[in-house]
């Protein structure tokens, strides 16, 4: 078995290349101690290939550089595929310069041939290949061009024994610009004069000083639309409908012979809980198909780009407008996009101010509570929590900036790439792969607190009862005088929170149980408007569920979670007995 | 002078780069080095960042940062 180490600089082709070669046998997980994505797969049994991240350089200072450096320097590899973009040869060989100081063969793959030659640009593959030492392939893989003949090439495996001299040993970055300007200047021609590229044009419009933002915002509002409107929430819908009216029953019946506690397990434990979350899977996955396609099309850069100003306000860069953004749909797949910012820290402070962006299923306890407590002025009021909970996302990530994320910025330097329209079978891949990954992983959290919920809503030490006089219930009480100076304290209330952890709709769900009847009566009596806006106070802020935490684990690790999970309820508790004792005074 | 006091669409030559060294570095990297041809291609709408070509690339830069290549002179 060999295996091979694929890099090369972003934006190049990788990930299509690395998906064509390797097909479905992929494997993604984490490098050890930073949040960078590894990918591994098998062209074949006899080939591994190590999807290395995409980075301009080896010794600049990033999470991704160190990851490729040190899978080189381990020897792992047996050769290395270097695969650059044929139409912007000089900056992408400044990285071939660096990895041949490993000693191991290259197989140099130029791609984007198509795009070479629509610029004009006739390459001398041989003078190349002679002058570097390595073996050279051109292939288009967008186009699927010459990729069988890579790929019989590498099951041959005959490259270019790398010669041990000292070539490729430069003092500074200028030597090394020196020498492969040098090659170039010989071994690429260029015959058209600069044609005003298709990117130009579209960046006339979406970098326009009063197109740019109506732009911007009209793209976010069509993801939105995609997800909350034509497809997510219907597929959604659908799922819930299957899961209630299809599922409950048909399991109803086949466990009407079984002890109740037993068929009580599964219906309303398991499937009642995950059930509640896979619902939202299809959601999920819209708002991360779109973001998919911003990025693959080029877009997302420009969106950061415009953005950056104003994020700078938050401690953060312009790429983390878009998770902060997609947060307002799901904090899942904004925990998840968060990935794409250029340092750890950038991705972890982002991770830990997602969820202050109040997410979409803390909707219809807003709603409800607004209608009930504050009619005619339900808008108002909705829309004073979604500010506050930006406005609170803006000062912590100043005080996080300057307390536990000290160290300096990322430098901000992005690349702004060429447009081009995105392989649906890499997006579908990809957002496939995700929503895997999501249920796979999550999945064991989110079943173990269902089953623990249900366990703890359904009996108490005596056996099997009603929520009434469970241990959650007790539970609540001992916790509900916590909520005193937050106006709301009681144990009904305390058990809808803790509820809530499955999935802020939850909330509601658990309290139309508890309280019986119409649940507006209900909570007429239960809250006064101070109390029940120092409520919704409270469900913006408090830790978020049980799917959110788990994706945060998932990404960053369980101390960061766990962080996450603890300042959430902390702050939560803080603004809204504040806002109570404020309420109190003006209400 | 810097690529700042550039206009929108001008070239010049680099001098030298200053600053961050986290920077510097990746700018030389990228191959912002000395006597590099670079170009000021776009700003923002409120004026920052902004987008300059480098070797065939475009790349968006804060201007605190790009104040701090300095160019030899105007093309």
């Amino acid at each position: 078995m060999k295996t091979a180490a694929l890099i090369g600089n972003p934006n190049v082709g990788k990930t299509s290349l690395f998906n064509s070669l390797t097909g479905s046998n992929q494997y993604v997980g984490n490098w050890a101690g930073v949040t960078v994505e590894k990918k591994e797969g098998f062209m074949n049994e006899d080939l591994k290939i190590v999807d290395l991240p995409g980075i301009y350089a080896m010794d600049t200072f990033s999470s991704e550089e160190k990851v490729a450096k040190e899978f080189l320097a381990s020897g792992e590899a047996d050769f290395i595929i270097n695969i650059v973009d044929a139409s912007n040869l000089e900056r992408n060989l400044y990285l071939t310069t660096q990895i041949k100081e490993y000693n191991t063969p290259i197989l140099l793959v130029l791609n984007m041939m198509d795009v070479a030659a629509a610029k004009g640009l006739e390459i001398d593959t041989e003078l190349l290949s002679r002058k570097l030492g390595v073996t050279v392939v051109t292939i288009s893989a967008s186009k699927g061009k010459g990729l069988d003949e890579l790929k019989s090439l590498l099951d041959r495996g005959d490259f270019l024994r790398v010669p041990i001299e000292n070539d490729f040993q430069f003092q500074d970055e200028r030597e090394a610009y020196d020498y492969i300007s040098g090659i170039l200047s010989a071994a690429v021609k260029k015959k058209d004069e600069h044609k005003r590229t298709n990117t130009e044009k579209i960046d006339k419009v979406a970098l326009n000083k009063f197109l740019a933002y109506p732009l911007f915002f009209l793209i976010l509002w069509l993801i939105f639309e995609l997800t909350f409107s034509w497809v997510g929430q219907p597929l959604a819908g659908y799922l819930s409908y299957l899961v209630d009216d299809v599922l409950v029953p048909a399991l109803g019946s086949l466990l009407s012979s079984s002890s109740p506690w037993f068929s009580s397990l599964i219906i309303d434990g398991i499937i009642g809980g995950v059930g509640s979350v896979i619902v939202f899977l299809p959601v999920i996955m819209t708002l991360f198909l779109g973001i998919s396609f911003l990025e693959d099309c080029g877009y997302m850069a420009r969106a950061a780009f415009i953005m950056d100003k104003a994020m700078r306000k938050m401690g953060l860069s312009g790429k983390a407008f878009i998770p902060m953004i997609v947060g307002f749909g799901c904090s899942v797949p904004g925990i998840m996009t968060a990935r794409t910012l250029e340092s750890e820290k950038d991705r972890k402070l982002t991770a830990l101010l997602v969820p202050l962006m109040s997410c979409n299923a803390r909707l219809p306890v807003y709603a409800l509570f607004a209608s009930v407590f504050f009619p005619g002025r339900e808008s108002a009021v909705v829309f004073s929590l979604y500010l506050l909970g930006i406005l609170l996302a803006f000062l912590l990530g100043m005080l996080f900036k300057r307390t536990i994320f000290k160290k300096d910025e990322e430098p901000f330097i992005i690349e702004l790439p060429e447009y081009k329209a995105p392989e649906l079978k890499n997006l579908m891949n990809h957002t496939w792969d995700k929503g895997k990954d999501f249920l796979k992983k999550a999945g064991t959290l989110i079943f173990s607190v269902s089953v623990v919920v249900w366990l703890l809503s359904n009996f108490n030490f005596g056996g099997m009862t009603d929520i009434n006089n469970s241990i959650l219930a007790s539970l609540g009480g001992f916790v509900s005088p916590v909520f005193a100076p937050l106006g709301f304290a009681s144990w009904q209330n305390a058990v809808s929170l803790i509820t809530g952890l499955m999935a802020k709709e939850v909330v509601l769900g658990t309290m139309g149980v508890i309280y019986g009847g119409s649940l507006a009566a209900a909570l007429q009596s239960q809250f006064t408007p101070a109390s029940a806006y120092s409520f919704l106070v409270f469900v913006l802020l408090y830790t978020p569920c049980v799917s959110v935490i788990a994706t945060m684990k998932k990404e960053f690790g369980s101390w960061l979670a766990a962080f996450s999970v603890t300042y959430q309820l902390v702050l939560a508790w803080i603004v809204s007995a504040l806002v109570y004792r404020i309420a109190l005074l003006v209400m | 002078m810097s690529i700042t006091d550039l206009k929108l669409g001008e070239k010049a030559y680099i001098d030298s780069i200053s600053g961050d060294s986290k920077l510097m570095k990746r700018l030389m990297a990228l191959g912002c080095t000395e006597g590099t041809e670079v170009c000021l291609k776009n700003c923002a709408p409120f004026g920052d960042p902004l987008v300059i070509n480098l070797r065939g690339c475009d790349f968006c830069i804060r201007k605190k940062d790009a104040k701090n290549i300095s160019i030899k002179d105007n093309l």
